[in-house]
């Protein structure tokens, strides 16, 4: 208490003593109590740039602490492993219908559609079979790319001949546009009067040891029209697939149209919208159809004429020379 | 309107950093969305095992509801360009949408990259440029917001 009086009574005698009498102090004291204040202010300013900085320093750490854990795990746990589509069955009925007889009057209305990229022209010894031209198709069943790639090719050659046992399925669901409805020519044979068929699945859909099981096999004159043709200078890359080479005279190394309007299909949708001139899916596959009849045409010397010289295949020939 | 320092809010240097990446976001979605719809565009995307974009973007995780999660991201950087235009920051009823938004969105990438990660088995590189700009966008928002209480000269 007395302590506390006493300097109360000193600081009040002090007050009085500076206040009236001395400027120098009582600026001092002024200056004093402006560089506590300032003081004061800047430990707010510096405590509240220290919670800011908390505050989005966390957040950010937050963010990056959970994508590293996400990433981490990945990594501890392994890459992702394919998986299998469906089992293949014969095709329908009706499917084949579809497929086997989409009207001339489609096909001409069509034209090229949307297909893209077209065949390539090549310069390579003719490529036949049974003294007929050779159409040789090497894909795989779990290949999204090949699963679009097979309904132009079934469209185009049934305008030629026929096939027997063809097959249905879909592509791997695990794989770019999954479980892509597909025909399969695995097991397929085909039969023309004008043209050979052969269609070469290397590999199933079906997962086993953690690899799609081989299929088909590639005989050796196959296999280095493969390797030869299927590569640069041709393109880009090598062994892309579906691969087709048609007589030695045409190639195509992917898919003809983007395989997303086959997306959320069923076969039997697929099938019917290819006689819909208007629908997506007829001015892909049609498109790519009439493509790969004009190159047909271009080794069976235009036959039949009623294919070779119909509207839509003489719109395809012509974009065909033009890519030339 | 007056933040808590006494200055007028306005955006900020910080502001118009997440304007600039809701603006990139949404360039990218407008991409990925045109791409969604137009099935003769393919994404200008490396393909490998790893780095796949058509593999994310055509897998059934790239819909939600059945609506494309690219129209969602188109739809989601509109509102956060109109809540980060230099008039939006007048309004201090809309710092907390703001920042509800930015975090939304984080929480968003988050999903998107654990589907990416452990559901489609691939990283699609389109999409990560929109993840990045989503959590840029998040961190400047967030920093933006508590510099309010810190200093009445915008940083």
């Amino acid at each position: 208490m007395w302590g506390t009086a006493g300097n109360s009574q000193f600081s009040e005698d002090d007050n009085r003593h500076v206040t009236p009498k001395d400027p120098d102090r009582r600026q001092s004291a002024q200056q004093r109590l402006a560089a506590q204040r300032a003081a004061a202010a800047q430990a707010r300013l510096v405590a509240a740039r220290r919670r800011r900085l908390l505050t989005v320093g966390g957040s950010v750490g937050a963010v990056l602490l959970v994508v590293a854990a996400l990433v981490g795990v990945k990594l501890a746990t392994g890459g992702g492993s394919p998986k299998s589509g469906s089992t293949a069955t014969t095709a329908t009925s009706s499917v084949i219908a579809d497929v086997s007889s989409v009207p001339s009057n489609v096909l001409d209305t069509v034209g090229v559609g949307t297909a893209s990229p077209l065949p390539s022209s090549v310069s390579a010894p003719a490529l036949t079979s049974g003294g007929k031209p050779l159409v040789l198709y090497v894909g795989a069943e779990y290949c999204p790319y090949c699963a679009a790639e097979r309904w132009a090719v079934a469209v185009a050659l049934y305008r030629f001949g026929s096939f027997t046992n063809l097959g249905q399925t879909t592509s791997s669901p695990s794989d770019v546009y999954p479980s892509t409805p597909t025909l399969t020519f695995h097991g397929a044979s085909y039969t023309s009067a004008y043209v050979s068929f052969t269609g070469k699945e290397l590999q199933s859909n079906q997962v086993v040891n953690g690899k799609y099981a081989p299929m088909d096999s590639l005989t050796a004159d196959e296999q280095s029209v493969f390797n030869k043709y299927d590569a640069p200078p041709y393109f880009p890359s090598a062994g892309s697939i579906p691969f087709v080479d048609i007589g030695g005279r045409y190639l195509i190394s992917g898919a003809s149209y983007v395989p997303s309007v086959l997306q959320g299909k069923t076969h039997a949708q697929i099938a019917a919208a290819l006689s819909e001139p208007t629908s997506a899916i007829a001015r892909a596959v049609d498109g790519a159809a009439n493509l790969v009849t004009a190159a047909i045409c271009q080794v069976t010397n235009d036959q039949p004429a009623s294919v070779c010289k119909s509207a839509g295949v003489v719109t395809a020939t012509t974009a065909l020379s033009n890519a030339k | 309107m007056r933040s808590d320092s006494g200055g007028v809010i306005r955006a900020g240097r910080a502001g118009v950093t997440a304007l600039g990446f809701a603006l990139l976001g949404l360039g990218v979605s407008v991409y990925l969305t045109i791409e969604h719809y137009n099935t003769s565009l393919t994404l200008a995307c490396p393909q490998t095992a790893t780095l796949n974009c058509a593999k994310v973007t055509t897998s059934q995780w790239s819909k939600i509801a059945g609506v494309p999660v690219a129209l969602i991201g188109l739809v989601y950087f509109v509102a956060m360009t109109m809540l980060l235009l230099p008039r939006a920051w007048r309004y201090r009823f809309l710092a907390p949408v703001r920042l509800v938004g930015a975090g939304a969105g984080v929480l968003m990438v988050m999903y998107l990259v654990w589907i990416e990660l452990f559901r489609v088995d691939a990283i699609c590189l389109w999409c990560t440029a929109v993840h990045v700009c989503t959590v840029a966008m998040f961190v400047a928002i967030v920093w933006r917001a508590s510099s309010a209480t810190v200093s009445p000269i915008d940083p």
